[in-house]
């Protein structure tokens, strides 16, 4: 799509417009419609509904505020129930429905299953919890993140392994079933290794799998043990693999990703088993910055409960970004959007502040390394990515 | 043998028992009424989410626990097999099979809308958690129990059968249906007792997935369900004894791949799992247990 000059564009909306509906103004009165694609219902559903929550609150508050360019904005939500036909389908629906972008999803293999649509279509989208960092290379110019990439976050997990916790040898577990799962524990390994660590052995499992008998006694079995174990899995199995190591008496530190960013973590073990856990994740757990307290405060007010996990302020912030291009480019075109995103320096999302700096497009954002002692999360450190690191990843 | 063998022997058990549970009553609906009941998994998944929800939420000690599990899960496949099953006894054996389906995805939609499709985190009361020497390998309390559970019950189950009126009364009604009742067997009463039983097997087995794995959530039943028809093809459907065989040979199995097999290998359990589905039915269409089929009408 063609950069239009703005008047003409209004125009031809008003255009649109007074033929459609036969009455109306101006396309003043037209809500400024967005699609939300998540999985409210199935397996993804603990990752994606409090996301959709999240980005339904900050659409009311901007409404609240008067909306963008004097415009109400309207979200479009669609439940894909955890299954990539649904995924494509809705897209299909979304791009057709008018929007001027798209949120979803906090994992790759849905981005990847509705974003090439989106593509296609001229109509950027922006996952909000997505981390694959091939992600913008693979669907092209209107694919935008919120959250790190998963290198990133694998790499501050593998430092903090090194060089904190001192470990030379770990066990590398690894959900073979995703796409997020399989490339943390490529980078953790690679960054692993290059800190002089050593990757014992390795072993696989299947998202809802709830027996890891055979695993655990895998790793019991090592001589010479290992001093740590790195789990790639999504929060389903996060609580599962703990409880059933400490369950079995081994007590070495279990590292992992945001994936472990759940409160089944220290529920499903228990307060007496939930320790020595440690997982890089969104910067947002336990920091004190306005824009997070805020966020708890309000979200708190409008549902009751606490943030979820990690991805309900990146849903929060996926709304927050767009609307912020919104307002750069002063206007509601999809392709504006995408210019005035691409552009976005600094943002201060609740999640840690966004720039497109990188030659991959993958924000640099500063990742906390969280504990989890005695079923309590506790924020240890910031770990801070290269700034604008060129983007030389090869799948 | 090495400590490390026994182990993975001993974890291939405790998961062979939980699917011999659920298979052992899959088994014994299907060679009574000739129905695939694919919402047997989650009368199971009902049977956990009563124990953790409301009998050990309650605070009542698990001697109490069990049997109220396994009365509600008597409870639930007998009003199942009451409201859906019954009234289309007649029809065509795929009409059973695919309301089965539905009352299974119904289950589990009834029960996101309730609960939330998000997983708990459950506990039994009671040191169950306990770890025991057992030469070199590790055994905790609920592990022995669960063992243990699951060969009284198999045990009890097979005396039922052999000995008592109504045991007796369903082999006849699986032998043929409209024969046993001719000779005045109750056939509605003896399908309602067999649904029950095996609701009740499954609801502990649902006790038992819950307390071991520590989390629950309403689509839990569905691989437990799958796995123990699986288990009850390979010992040969309608037959207890090979549901129960093929339960354990499945845990094992399940196991031994990822526990013995280079680990490159361990993704793809599922795919060797069912390869031996089909290896077996190849070489034995019957099930290792089953007895030849024979058509009936």
């Amino acid at each position: 799509m063609k950069r239009r000059d703005l008047l003409t564009g209004v125009a031809a909306g008003a255009l649109a417009l007074s033929l459609g509906i036969g009455g109306a103004s101006a396309q003043d009165d037209e809500p400024i419609r967005i699609a939300a694609l998540y999985n409210l219902t199935g397996g993804m559903s603990s990752i994606d509904a409090p996301a959709l929550a999240a980005a339904e609150l900050r659409v009311k508050q901007i409404n609240e505020a008067g909306g963008l360019l004097g415009r109400e904005v309207e979200l479009i939500s669609y439940d894909t129930r955890t299954d990539q036909g649904e995924t494509a389908t809705a897209a299909q629906e979304a791009v057709s429905e008018d929007v001027v972008a798209g949120i979803g999803y906090g994992d790759t293999t849905f981005v990847m299953a509705a974003a090439p649509t989106f593509q296609e279509n001229g109509i950027p989208f922006v996952t909000s919890g997505a981390t694959h960092p091939m992600l913008p290379t693979w669907v092209g110019d209107y694919m935008f993140m919120t959250a790190f990439g998963d290198d990133d976050q694998s790499y501050a997990i593998a430092d903090y392994a090194s060089e904190e916790l001192d470990l030379d040898r770990v066990m590398v577990w690894t959900d073979e079933s995703m796409d997020f799962t399989k490339a943390l524990s490529k980078f953790f390994k690679e960054r692993f290794k290059e800190n002089g660590g050593e990757i014992a052995e390795e072993v696989s499992f299947m998202m809802g799998d709830t027996d890891f008998s055979s695993q655990i006694s895998r790793m019991e079995s090592l001589d010479p043990p290992v001093e740590g174990v790195f789990i790639s899995a999504i929060p389903s199995e996060a609580g599962l693999t703990v409880r059933q190591i400490r369950e079995a008496g081994i007590d070495i530190p279990i590292v992992s990703g945001d994936g472990f960013d759940t409160p089944l973590v220290a529920e499903t073990p228990g307060p007496e088993l939930a320790n020595d856990v440690y997982f890089s994740s969104h910067t947002y757990r336990g920091d004190d910055r306005p824009e997070v307290e805020q966020f708890i405060a309000d979200y708190e007010e409008e549902y009751d409960r606490p943030p979820e996990n990690s991805f309900t302020p990146l849903g929060y912030d996926a709304i927050g970004l767009i609307a912020n291009a919104i307002e750069t480019a002063g206007s509601a075109d999809p392709a504006d959007i995408r210019d005035a995103l691409e552009q976005t320096r600094d943002y201060k999302a609740v999640t840690g502040p966004i720039s497109y700096t990188r030659e991959n497009m993958v924000p640099p954002k500063p990742i906390s390394i969280i504990e989890v002692q005695g079923g309590e999360f506790n924020v240890l450190e910031i770990w801070r990515p290269e700034e604008g690191l060129e983007g030389e990843l090869q799948e | 043998m090495s400590a490390y063998v026994l182990q993975q022997l001993i974890n291939g058990l405790v998961l062979g028992s939980m699917y011999a549970l659920v298979a052992v009553g899959f088994s014994m609906i299907y060679s009574i009424v000739r129905l695939i009941n694919f919402a047997h998994g989650d009368v199971a998944m009902i049977g956990a989410f009563s124990t953790f929800l409301v009998f050990a939420a309650a605070g009542l000690p698990l001697w109490v626990i069990v049997p109220a599990t396994l009365a509600v899960g008597a409870a639930v496949a007998a009003i199942i097999e009451f409201l859906v099953f019954r009234p289309q006894r007649q029809a065509p054996q795929v009409n059973g099979f695919i309301t089965s389906l539905g009352v299974s995805i119904l289950i589990q939609n009834v029960g996101i809308l309730l609960l939330s499709a998000q997983p708990r985190s459950v506990r039994l009361p009671g040191l169950l958690r306990t770890n025991h020497d057992f030469f070199g390998a590790r055994v905790t309390t609920l592990d022995i129990l669960i063992v243990a559970a699951t060969l009284i019950s198999l045990l009890v189950l097979t005396l039922f059968v052999k000995r008592t009126r109504l045991g007796i009364a369903m082999r006849a009604t699986s032998e043929n249906v409209s024969a046993a009742q001719l000779m005045g067997i109750p056939v509605n009463r003896v399908i309602t007792a067999a649904f029950a039983v095996g609701g009740a097997l499954a609801g502990l087995a649902g006790l038992m997935w819950g307390g071991r794995y520590g989390q629950i959530d309403p689509l839990m039943g569905f691989v437990p369900g799958l796995k123990a028809f699986v288990a009850a093809v390979i010992g040969g459907v309608g037959s207890l004894a090979g549901a129960a065989l093929g339960g354990y040979l499945l845990g094992m199995a399940e196991i031994m791949i990822v526990g013995m097999l280079p680990s490159e290998y361990g993704s793809y359990r599922d795919a060797f799992v069912f390869g031996l589905l089909i290896l077996v039915l190849l070489v034995m269409p019957n099930g290792l247990l089953g007895k030849p089929a024979e058509e009936r009408a």
